[in-house]
């Protein structure tokens, strides 16, 4: 009887000093192995007297369901801190930097480019292109300014011949587009053009959007609708937009698009020139003179051209003040976007 | 334009506020793009257009008149734009010089009517000429005109008010008292007001007289017919010259005046002679003297057009529903007749808007007087077209997102280049480079011709940045490069160009490779984004780049462009401050890349068996290229090889000078069964592999183990090139067997080999090691015998002459001091196949 009890206390002070997987798997041993302390007691079950064997053979029963209890108990709890241990064993210092990587960026003017694109292409237009040395001829004959006419000083062309110039405009695209196609069109054409003009405000190349849209019944009023419809999208729906009478030779009507000032809402100030208004869009009826020169029926068709410059939309966008930083390509500038 | 609020209220009685007048004439098509309250010809304040309020003596309107308005180059003209727009009446100034003149004694011919329809004059005499009366002179300098004499400024202050421009000529001094109009005819020339001796060309038009040449038409007058000081009778001209001659001329001289700018935009030959008795009534108040009758050669005459426009085609162009009588309103307003002819009506404009000729001429002046902004919106019907997709354009943005997110940052740069740059870069002379298109009138010489290629404006741009301190600097660029190719345009391609340079100062997770490498993988993930596969790199010739680091990329065989780190030469004419700067810079003609992307995408079924990898390092003389090892490995062709990869190079420690590592995956499967290890063994496919490695130089001796094998345990070989060969991964052995008839029993294995550390047994032939076998293939005949000594700790079986190899007895690996000599009678040839204990792929591991 004492001899269990004795037994029992001696497992419970050993187990419970036990440290690493392997004491416990020599202590398991050592009381419950086949030499062990339990089985030695167990053979000796025929030394005791009959009267107590049951009682015995209860207690031992016991005990060994003690121990091995106990046994099964710290090896959990042993592996958990094995486990434990080995994982703090592999920590790392999760505030060292991550391995650099970083993407590049596009070109601001890329940037709203593409952003001009999908409004456009959203609207059912699409994408066309030409080419940058263009024909005088469709740079402007073909678009209603015929050599020696005054609205040839609205652009001042870099010449590479006398009838081959860098495109002043996205324009000729239109009339490429038309001599192949008949409408309906609905087009615009993205690009870079060419004005023999360098100081604050000018650099002698920038990027136009122009966009056409001919079908049989287009008027006026779908030029603003649409054009008011473009500029809700990019600038915010709240911006107000405003036509106002100008002179293309393409175009008749012509018509300047201004909207609220987006720096002063239209109050006033250094960048609108404090008139509340800033100008960002060319646009009018598409001239008959041009549609005859792409071989359309002048009176068969009606419809309307724009073009913006994307420089200039994107200092609006981005409150840049600098137009020269478009092209200085300073990577603390592109950075930035 | 600047004009005078105080001037225009001299025309039309407007009270309106000078903002609210500004803001009416901007609506209907005048642009006033600024104010400027003045007192007397000083500027007080810059007024802007959103402020009110301020009076001050006067208002200035800078007006931005657009060359179809030539009608508008006037106080008149803008003042009968106010008229129109706040429905006033128009008062004309008198200009009646009265009946019973006498004549003016100075005949007019006009010799070339088709560049003068008309030539007008009159003859002031016994004028004095001295200083204008204040008023005038204020209004003049108020509109930027400098005042000079009452009758030099009579002309300019005429000019100004009526729009038309006048010639004041010294009428002593017209020899014969003669104008004639004619062309200039070959070698003329004349001594204008400005001093400056003029060579008008033969087309241009002059006015004569019995001697000479007295003014160039419509542009300036000469000097020897000026009004001086002393002068006392003046011929006043007014005259219609052709707007095209005038610009021609005025183009060709470089000579632009108030008179030319209005000339050429087109005047108002019925008017004219309003002008002239305007000035001449001025000339006399000013400064005395007699007016003389109006000599007047009229040959053209204007002949009023009438245009017929349907009101419904007017809205219908507009969008709008304006009644007739309001469209017939507002061409009232703006001098314009008409007659109602119940559909349509009848249109007439008058001589100073001669441009209306269209229904649309007719349409934009309804239109700007009805006011744009009560034109309704609204979103257009129209059928649906296709188009709206664009593959280019999509292709485009995937190339420009692709090298973005490779860490290059797009630049926009202009399309101009220095063709000195060409020589920079050393480009040769017969290069399509040189084929550049010049611009004839750039703004500076350096950028004088149109691009030819990226890389010059990439390498400012990397200056730009690195004189800044920027330290990692990766550049992209797409755009258009221009070649002459002799046709009418040239040819326009697109050109996506690149520049990477990294810093190379300390940085915490170290990325030692040669930046070439950096910029390759992006051009390859590029190419990949496109799913274009074959392409391949060959060494570059190109001028400016380094000749052992730059590559031309092909695609398909063609060469697409190029990548390659910039060459000492140009570096150091960039004298840069930095020891040994990578600078890599790369371009791809990408009209021809685009052109091979397929837009197709076509499924493959994801392979359902497992794959069997197989990896093999081989060491090889530095100028053995990868792809000179691929290529060779490509020649040979098993259905069972999927691919095979390099994916690894070492070049290093424990590497013999001169050579370099490379370690290739070979990936087997089937597409309908699980390999077995006998099909997708690779000493079967080796032997084939190699003798093509072989092959590739003539110091190829030998695979070995494992690249750390050799390493680790030779050091620096003697071998000149070893290629090791070692299988990964998979833990079950080579049931080995038919594949080498030759060992098929135990009784042709040397027994020897079991002693051999960590040989359990030999089966058929073939070793059977616990964990991986590994195959080494050993050919040569002049092996050092260190080599062979650890061979020794192996079991080693050869081929094809087993039998006279002489096989080393009772030797262990650390038994260094073992030496034999090859047999003699095994051919150069010959390929020796060599298993060694397995290097399990932990302690490769460890061993690295």
């Amino acid at each position: 009887m004492d001899e269990l009890l004795a037994l029992r206390e001696s497992f419970r002070s050993e187990v419970s000093a036990v440290n690493s997987l392997a004491d416990l798997q020599n202590l398991k041993n050592r009381y419950s192995g086949k030499k062990g302390l339990l089985t030695s007691r167990l053979k000796s079950l025929s030394s005791v007297p009959a009267d107590q064997k049951p009682k015995f053979g209860k207690d031992l029963n016991e005990l060994k369901e003690y121990i091995e209890g106990e046994i099964k108990g710290r090896e959990s709890a042993l592996r958990e801190d094995d486990y434990r241990q080995r994982l703090l064993a592999e920590k790392i210092d999760i505030t060292l930097p991550g391995r650099p990587a970083f993407f590049g960026r596009t070109h601001p003017i890329n940037q709203v480019l593409s952003e001009i694109k999908a409004i456009f292409v959203s609207m059912g237009f699409g994408l066309e292109e030409g080419p940058e040395i263009e024909l005088d001829y469709y740079n402007f004959e073909a678009l209603n300014i015929p050599k020696d006419h005054p609205a040839r000083d609205m652009q001042d062309t870099f010449y590479v011949s006398d009838d081959v110039v860098l495109r002043t405009h996205t324009s000729p695209v239109q009339v490429r587009v038309m001599e192949k196609r008949r409408p309906p069109l609905r087009i615009i054409v993205p690009g870079k053009v060419y004005r023999c003009d360098s100081d604050v405000t000018h650099t002698p190349m920038f990027h136009q959007v122009e966009g056409l849209m001919v079908d049989t019944d287009i008027s006026f009023a779908d030029l603003k609708g649409l054009l008011e419809l473009f500029i809700h999208n990019l600038f915010g729906s709240n911006t107000p937009v405003r036509f106002r009478p100008s002179y293309f030779p393409f175009t008749e009507p012509s018509a300047e698009v201004d909207i609220g000032c987006i720096f002063c809402s239209g109050s006033g100030c250094r960048i609108c020139k404090t008139t509340g208004w800033l100008e960002i869009l060319g646009s009018g009826m598409v001239n008959p003179r041009v549609f005859e020169m792409a071989g359309y029926g002048p009176d068969e068709y009606s419809g309307f051209a724009f073009g913006m410059g994307v420089e200039r939309i994107t200092m609006l966008k981005y409150g840049i003040d600098d137009l020269r930083l478009f092209f200085e390509n300073d990577l603390r500038f592109l950075r930035q976007f | 334009m600047r004009v005078s609020l105080q001037w225009i209220k001299d025309f039309v009685d407007v009270k309106a506020s000078p903002v609210e007048i500004a803001d009416r004439l901007t609506m209907a098509g005048l642009e006033i793009e600024g104010i400027e309250r003045v007192d007397g010809d000083m500027v007080i304040e810059v007024e802007g257009m959103g402020h009110s309020g301020h009076t001050g003596n006067d208002m200035v309107f800078e007006v931005n008149v657009t060359p179809n308005r030539p009608d508008c180059l006037s106080i008149l003209g803008i003042a009968r734009e106010v008229a129109a727009a706040f429905q006033l009446p128009l008062k004309m100034p008198a200009a009646d010089p009265g009946e019973g003149l006498t004549p003016s004694g100075i005949s007019v011919e006009i010799a070339d009517t088709d560049l003068c329809s008309r030539y007008a004059g009159r003859q002031i005499s016994g004028v004095t000429v001295s200083e204008s009366p204040k008023w005038m002179r204020d209004r003049l300098e108020k509109c930027g005109i400098r005042p000079i004499n009452n009758i030099v400024d009579v002309t300019n202050y005429v000019l100004l008010e009526l729009g038309h421009p006048l010639h004041a000529f010294d009428a002593d001094k017209l020899a014969e008292r003669k104008i004639r109009v004619a062309r200039a005819g070959r070698d003329a020339a004349i001594m204008t007001l400005d001093g400056v001796e003029r060579k008008p060309d033969e087309n241009s038009l002059l006015i004569w007289d019995g001697s000479g040449p007295v003014a160039i038409a419509g542009v300036m007058g000469g000097e020897g017919s000026a009004v001086t000081a002393t002068t006392r009778n003046i011929f006043l001209e007014s005259a219609y010259f052709e707007p095209t001659s005038v610009r021609r001329t005025s183009k060709q001289l470089g000579l632009r005046s108030e008179s030319s700018y209005r000339f050429e935009r087109g005047t108002d030959i019925e008017f004219l002679e309003t002008a002239l008795n305007r000035a001449s009534l001025l000339m006399k108040e000013t400064g005395g003297g007699t007016i003389h009758h109006l000599v007047d050669v009229y040959l053209n005459r204007y002949q009023p057009v009438t245009v017929e426009v349907s009101y419904e085609r007017v809205n219908r162009l507009l969008g709008t529903a304006i009644p007739g009588q309001d469209i017939l309103g507002i061409l009232g307003r703006l001098g314009i007749g008409t007659e109602d002819k119940g559909e349509t009506f009848l249109v007439t404009p008058p001589a100073y808007l001669r441009d209306i000729r269209h229904t649309v001429d007719v349409v934009e002046e309804v239109a700007r007087i009805y006011g744009f902004g009560n034109i309704p919106s609204r979103v257009p019907k129209t059928a649906l077209s296709d188009g709206s997709t664009n593959p280019r354009e999509t292709a485009i943005s995937s190339v420009r997102e692709s090298v973005r997110k490779s860490g290059f940052t797009e630049a926009v740069n202009y399309s101009f280049m220095n063709t000195a740059d060409l020589d920079m870069l050393s480009i040769p002379a017969d290069d399509e480079r040189r084929k550049y298109i010049s611009v004839k009138n750039p703004l500076r010489q350096e950028d004088g011709a149109m691009r030819t290629t990226l890389a010059p404006a990439l390498i400012r741009n990397f200056m730009h940045n690195i004189s800044r301190g920027v330290r990692d600097i990766r550049f992209f660029e797409l755009s258009k490069v221009f070649i002459d190719e002799g046709g009418r345009l040239p040819s326009e391609r697109l050109r996506l160009g690149g520049l990477f340079y990294r810093d190379r100062s300390p940085s915490i997770w170290r990325q030692d490779l040669p930046s070439f490498y950096f910029v390759k993988g992006a051009l390859e993930a590029l190419l990949d984004e496109l799913r274009l596969k074959e392409s391949s790199y060959v060494m570059s010739e190109e001028t400016f780049l380094h000749p052992g680091k730059a590559a031309d990329v092909l695609i398909r065989g063609a060469r697409a462009g190029y990548v390659g780190e910039l060459g000492p030469a140009i570096i150091e004419k960039l004298d840069l401050k930095i020891s040994k700067p990578e600078v890599v810079v790369f371009e791809l003609d990408l009209d021809m890349v685009l052109g091979m992307v397929s837009r197709a995408k076509t499924y493959s079924q994801i392979p359902r068996y497992p794959s069997v990898e197989r990896d093999m390092a081989i060491i090889l003389d530095d100028d053995i290229t990868a792809d000179d090892v691929l290529r060779y490995f490509s020649g040979y062709t098993s259905d069972l090889i999927e691919s095979i990869e390099l994916f690894d190079y070492y070049k290093g420690k424990n590497m013999p000078e001169g050579k370099k590592s490379l370690a290739f995956r070979v990936v087997y499967r089937a597409g309908d069964r699980t390999l077995t290890d006998e099909e997708s063994f690779l000493p079967k496919h080796v032997p084939m592999l190699s003798k093509r490695a072989i092959s590739l130089t003539s110091t190829c001796l030998c695979f070995i183990a494992s690249e750390v094998a050799i390493n680790d345990i030779l050091g620096p070989s003697t071998l000149t090139t070893v290629l090791p060969v070692f299988p990964s991964r998979s833990s079950r052995t080579p049931a080995a067997p038919a594949l080498y008839p030759k060992f098929t029993s135990k009784a042709d294995d040397p027994p020897e080999r079991t002693r051999c550390p960590g040989v359990t047994s030999l089966t058929s032939g073939m070793m059977y090691i616990p964990g991986t076998c590994i195959p080494v293939f050993f050919m040569n005949s002049t092996t050092s015998g260190s080599v062979l000594s650890l061979f020794s700790s192996c079991c080693l079986t050869y081929f094809p002459a087993p039998a006279s190899f002489l096989w080393p007895k009772a030797s262990t690996p650390a038994d260094s001091s073992y030496s034999i000599s090859p047999p003699a009678s095994l051919s150069p040839s010959a390929t020796m196949i060599i298993y060694v204990p397995a290097f399990t792929s932990e302690r490769i591991t460890r061993a690295k």
